[in-house]
């Protein structure tokens, strides 16, 4: 396979959405087709390139200007997380109906952020996930300018804070390649720059931030696009910090601290869940209780921790298709989703769960208690998802938009994939986390049923699989009537949970007190600035002159 | 020779100083015509009697044209001109310093003078909003950067001086936009 | 080719596609023919300052061409117009003339004092910002200096400066360009968000992005000259035709917000993948090789642009036609350059 085939996942869709475009100009929509196909051709292209070759390929167009070179690379870590992104946004460009001019910019959004999973290196990686930030919140926009969507300066100063790591790796260590960069390069300054980029490209604060506002939209038609291509990009970045450290981050402490703050976020979200009004606010909390989860083993540091959180990332990826395409009223489509999405045995949420949890434990000392918290988490998901299905609906999205069929068979699959667990992390998590972490990162004894830790084993394709029958026997024998959606109290309510909002909109409203206005008189100070008065002038002139004596 | 620079440098200070306190046509020419003439003297030892006539040559037609147009007569010291008499003298006192004290070499004169035209060139174009006093003080302070090349080893050759001349004479033509032309 | 010419060349490519791009732009009560001319003849200039081969040829230039533009007509006085130019010249000609003469090593530091506000003045920035009348036609403006004219003068005073100061004056020369540039940006950034006049809004948007380009200049490795090029570039090729784009929207009060207007804030927000965002890694790359903090102050700043571009991008209306054309040629040149800018940067002998 020639190298420049590596090109192929980021031209398809970009190719796709010049056509779209160019028919768009002569008035000529080409609907659903063209976008589906240009997404599918991506992710075709992608299992393609990776099946038929299985190891790293590379590809290097030379240097660009910048410090960087057009540096692509196709390994493991970006096989998982090209198909985290492609797959669902395939799904959602094949089924929602958008105007020419929303799936170009679509598609170009896509086209991005392939391009910042195949980056060979880290300003690589910003140029491209600043692309596809700066897309996203352009798609939303275009969409419905007067909705929620993720805050533009958070999304720039994230991509912005991500360049400058690379360019201090390049200034330190000669080079931002990710396996080239030289360890010593890898300082606890340069690493908090990085992981603050990362938190802040993936909304991954305790507090609900764009992931969970982007649901509140009347149309979830642009939210689905915007989670499916821009969230996973900050887990992606702090894999590749496992690589960059030569398996490892700086310090443990940066574990710590990391692992702690997914919990925070993990059991943020699921406060809020179980506190949530209506289903649809519910249903928010999901993409970011994945989140949390993911971000607490993934930052372990270990095999298995790494492996099950990519699992959860994946698992995540196929909500961020499920979501979108479901209705904002009582079904079984809702029930499966919410089942799915809480982790219900013997679905893939509740095998990663159970891997994350394990792995916490066999990291040991406060790590260990993490996975405690992470547990009660859990628990409070369950209690969320029970009150959850009695819930009024929502707002409500367009019904044009909605699948509920496929978004029941999508939230299905994660359930019953579930025994498959061990499949995917040999086939997909496993080489990934192998990538990064070098010669520790294989799991001894990997294979498509069982799933060996340093500790246990997990059998489980013979576990699931009974289970996965027992809960379709269960189902068929009793359907839906035994289920009783009926209003259930909230667990406990958070405090302190509006003081943001609050806090937002004192500042907002917040003017100088009158009797001090005559001190700052801005429209007079700019008459004096931008006045050409002779007078500033010549006292500039001496003031430069002054410092330069000192 | 000392003395001769020296009175071309009295010349070149006080025909910027005439173009400072001038509201008249006829004033502004005398000054330009008389700052051109000490600088081109001044010019002579280090970039060439070319450079010399050059920049007397610019200098002197600038002076004849801007005599044709403009508010008419002298004007020399109107009311209200106490602010520019003193710019001249604080000009003069500090170029003086600068010149003969603070600097060192030869050529002292020649530094003096370009350094009294610049600032009071400088602070002519604050104190008038007559568009030919304006082209006026263009004029002069385009001598006094040519002349900065008579400063230290001449690399420059004598193009900077002919445009400088150019550029001094051509202002002159340049045509005012009614509302804003005298 | 003549290494001063060589080194403008980018800039002057940039500004040439800046004449065809303000034809396209225009709002139609811009006589195209006057567009033309004015910008024929500020090309004609430029080229002479950049072909220069000494500063104060450039210095005579600049002088000629100030009296050119402000004999154009406008609004304002005469005068006024020639303030800027005219101060311009008498500060680099006391640069230059401090640069020559002999005395103490203090003398040296005063001529890079003057060649950094002589730059300052020419092109019109804090402290030396030209008085703008909102109702002026642009072509007859501040904003010739500031985005057209600008560039290219830069770019041969801090190139000559290297020649006229001695060595030990560098490190000062640079230092004040620095400091000059975060007050620009500082300035400019928040008056381009809270000034009440839209045209007043984009002339300090052009501010703040010079604030970019003289701390690029200042910080004397090749990555900040690299660094100040490209941000040259985009006020040449994006900023400026962006301005002439929103006049009639100005004029009639029409802020919009459409997708477009959020591309075109993008651009001006220096955001991937555009020009901008390129200038600005290589901004950090210089400021971190030479002093880190600088690199931590400035992408703190970089985040003042967000608002005003927002609210210039609004100010652009919703274009049509003939403007809606140009408006997609500059976005797209913008993101070839911000994706590519290595053919640039060789142009320029970089």
């Amino acid at each position: 396979m020639p190298s420049i085939a590596i090109t192929g996942p980021i031209l398809v869709p970009l190719l796709a959405a010049a056509v779209i475009t160019t028919f768009g100009f002569f008035r000529f929509d080409l609907g659903r087709g063209a976008s589906g196909a240009g997404a599918w051709g991506a992710v075709a292209v992608l299992l393609v390139l990776w099946l038929s070759v299985r190891s790293t390929q590379e590809l290097n167009l030379g240097p660009l200007g910048y410090g960087s070179s057009l540096n692509l690379r196709l390994d493991a870590v970006a096989f998982a997380f090209g198909l985290m992104v492609s797959v669902p946004s395939a799904v959602l460009l094949t089924l929602q109906r958008r105007t020419w001019q929303e799936a170009a910019i679509a598609m170009v959004g896509l086209a991005a952020a392939m391009a910042a999973v195949e980056a060979g290196g880290v300003v690589l990686t910003a140029v491209a996930g600043g692309t596809a930030a700066t897309l996203a919140v352009l798609l939303l926009d275009a969409e419905d300018i007067q909705a929620p969507r993720p805050r533009w300066s958070v999304m720039l100063a994230a991509w912005l804070a991500l360049g400058w790591a690379g360019v201090i790796f390049q200034v330190l260590g000669g080079t931002a390649v990710y396996p080239a960069v030289p360890v010593a390069a890898v300082t606890a300054p340069v690493f908090t720059l990085f992981a603050v980029a990362a938190l802040m490209a993936s909304g991954m604060f305790p507090w609900r931030s764009w992931p969970a506002q982007l649901w509140a939209r009347p149309s979830l038609r642009a939210a689905g696009m915007a989670i499916a291509t821009v969230y996973p990009l900050g887990f992606y970045l702090l894999v590749r910090a496992y690589e960059v450290g030569d398996g490892r981050y700086p310090r443990q402490l940066f574990n710590v601290l990391l692992a702690s703050l997914g919990i925070l976020v993990a059991l943020g979200a699921a406060a809020r869940a179980q506190a949530a009004a209506t289903r649809r606010e519910f249903l928010g909390e999901v993409i970011p209780g994945f989140g949390g989860f993911a971000l607490m083993t993934l930052a372990l540091g270990t095999p298995l921790g790494l492996e099950a959180a990519l699992i959860t990332l994946a698992t995540a990826a196929a909500f961020a298709a499920c979501l979108p395409l479901l209705p904002d009223r009582a079904g079984p489509a809702s029930l499966v989703t919410i089942a799915a999405a809480v982790g219900l045995p013997p679905g893939l949420a509740f095998g990663a769960r159970v891997l994350g949890i394990e792995s916490t434990f066999e990291a040991g000392d406060l790590l260990g208690l993490i996975g405690l918290a992470g547990a009660a988490g859990w628990a409070l998901w369950m209690v969320g998802a029970a009150r959850a299905i009695g819930l009024p609906a929502g707002r409500g999205h367009p019904v044009a938009e909605t699948f509920p069929k496929i978004a029941m068979g999508i939230a299905l699959l994660t359930l019953v994939a579930g025994p498959a667990a061990a499949a995917v992390q040999a086939g997909l998590a496993g080489p990934a986390a192998a990538n990064v972490l070098g010669g520790s990162g294989a799991t001894p004894g990997a294979n498509l049923t069982t799933v060996v830790t340093v500790s246990t084993v997990l059998p489980a394709l013979t576990l699931f699989v009974p289970l996965l029958l027992i809960a379709a026997i269960g189902y068929g024998l009793a359907g839906t009537a035994l289920i009783r959606g009926q209003p259930r109290p909230v667990l406990f309510s958070l405090p302190g949970s509006t003081w943001m909002e609050r806090a937002r909109a004192a500042l907002r409203e917040a003017t100088i007190p009158e009797q001090y206005r005559s001190l700052v008189n801005l429209p007079a100070l700019e008459s004096a600035v931008a006045g050409g008065r002779p007078l500033l002038w010549l006292a500039a002139l001496v003031a430069l002159a002054f410092a330069v004596t000192r | 020779m000392v003395i001769a620079e020296a009175a071309a440098a009295f010349v070149a200070w006080f025909g910027a100083s005439v173009i400072v306190l001038a509201d008249g046509r006829r004033g502004v020419a005398l000054g330009l015509a008389l700052t051109a003439a000490g600088l081109a003297f001044l010019a002579w030892p280090s970039a060439g009697v070319g450079a010399a006539i050059v920049i007397a040559a610019g200098g002197l037609l600038g002076a004849v044209v801007r005599n044709r147009s403009g508010p008419a007569g002298w004007v020399i010291m109107p009311a209200g001109s106490t602010p520019r008499l003193i710019l001249c003298v604080a000009a003069a006192l500090v170029s003086l310093w600068i010149a003969a004290s603070v600097t060192s070499g030869d050529g002292a004169a020649l530094r003096f003078a370009v350094l009294c035209v610049v600032v009071q060139m400088g602070g002519r174009l604050f104190t008038t909003r007559d568009p030919s006093i304006t082209l006026a003080a263009v004029a002069a302070l385009a001598l006094a950067v040519a002349d900065t090349v008579a400063i230290g080893p001449n690399s420059s050759g004598v193009a900077p001086f002919i445009v400088a001349a150019l550029v001094a004479a051509g202002v002159m033509f340049v045509r005012l936009p009614a509302s804003n032309a005298a | 080719m003549q290494p001063e010419l060589q080194a403008n060349l980018s800039v002057l490519v940039a500004a040439a596609a800046a004449v065809v791009l303000a034809l396209v732009l225009s709002p139609p009560r811009m006589s195209r023919s006057t567009l033309v001319a004015n910008g024929g003849a500020g090309l004609a200039g430029m080229v002479f300052i950049a072909a220069a081969p000494s500063l104060e040829l450039a210095v005579l230039v600049l002088l000629a061409l100030g009296v050119l533009h402000a004999g154009a007509g406008g609004r304002r006085e005469f005068a006024v117009r020639l303030r800027g130019p005219i101060a311009a010249a008498a500060l680099l000609g006391l640069a230059l003339f401090f640069a020559r003469v002999q005395g103490p090593d203090v003398l040296s530091r005063f001529a890079a004092v003057g060649l950094a506000a002589g730059l300052a003045a020419g092109v019109g920035l804090l402290p030396y910002i030209h008085e703008l009348d909102p109702e002026e036609p642009a072509a007859l403006s501040p904003i010739v200096w500031i985005g057209f004219v600008g560039p290219v003068l830069a770019t041969a005073v801090v190139l000559r400066a290297r020649e006229v100061l001695p060595a030990g004056a560098g490190g000062a020369f640079g230092a004040m360009l620095i400091g000059l540039g975060l007050l620009n940006i500082v300035w400019g950034t928040v008056a381009s968000w809270r000034t009440e006049a839209g045209a007043a809004a984009w002339h300090y948007s052009f501010v703040a992005d010079w604030g970019l380009a003289l701390c690029g200049f200042g910080l004397t490795v090749s990555e900040g000259s690299s660094a100040a090029l490209l941000v040259l570039v985009s006020i040449l090729i994006g900023r400026l035709p962006l301005y002439l784009a929103s006049r009639q929207a100005l004029r009639e009060k029409t802020p919009t917000e459409r997708p477009i207007n959020l591309v075109v804030a993008a651009v001006l927000a220096g955001s991937a993948p555009f020009a901008g965002f390129a200038a600005r890694v290589l901004l950090f790359r210089a400021a971190t090789q030479l002093y880190w903090p600088l690199a931590l102050v400035l992408a703190l700043l970089m985040l003042l642009w967000l608002p005003g571009s927002l609210r210039l991008g609004q100010s652009l209306g919703l274009p049509r036609g003939r403007q809606a054309f140009g408006v997609g040629v500059v976005v797209a040149l913008n993101v070839l350059i911000g994706l590519y800018p290595l053919p640039l940067l060789s142009l320029a002998g970089r």
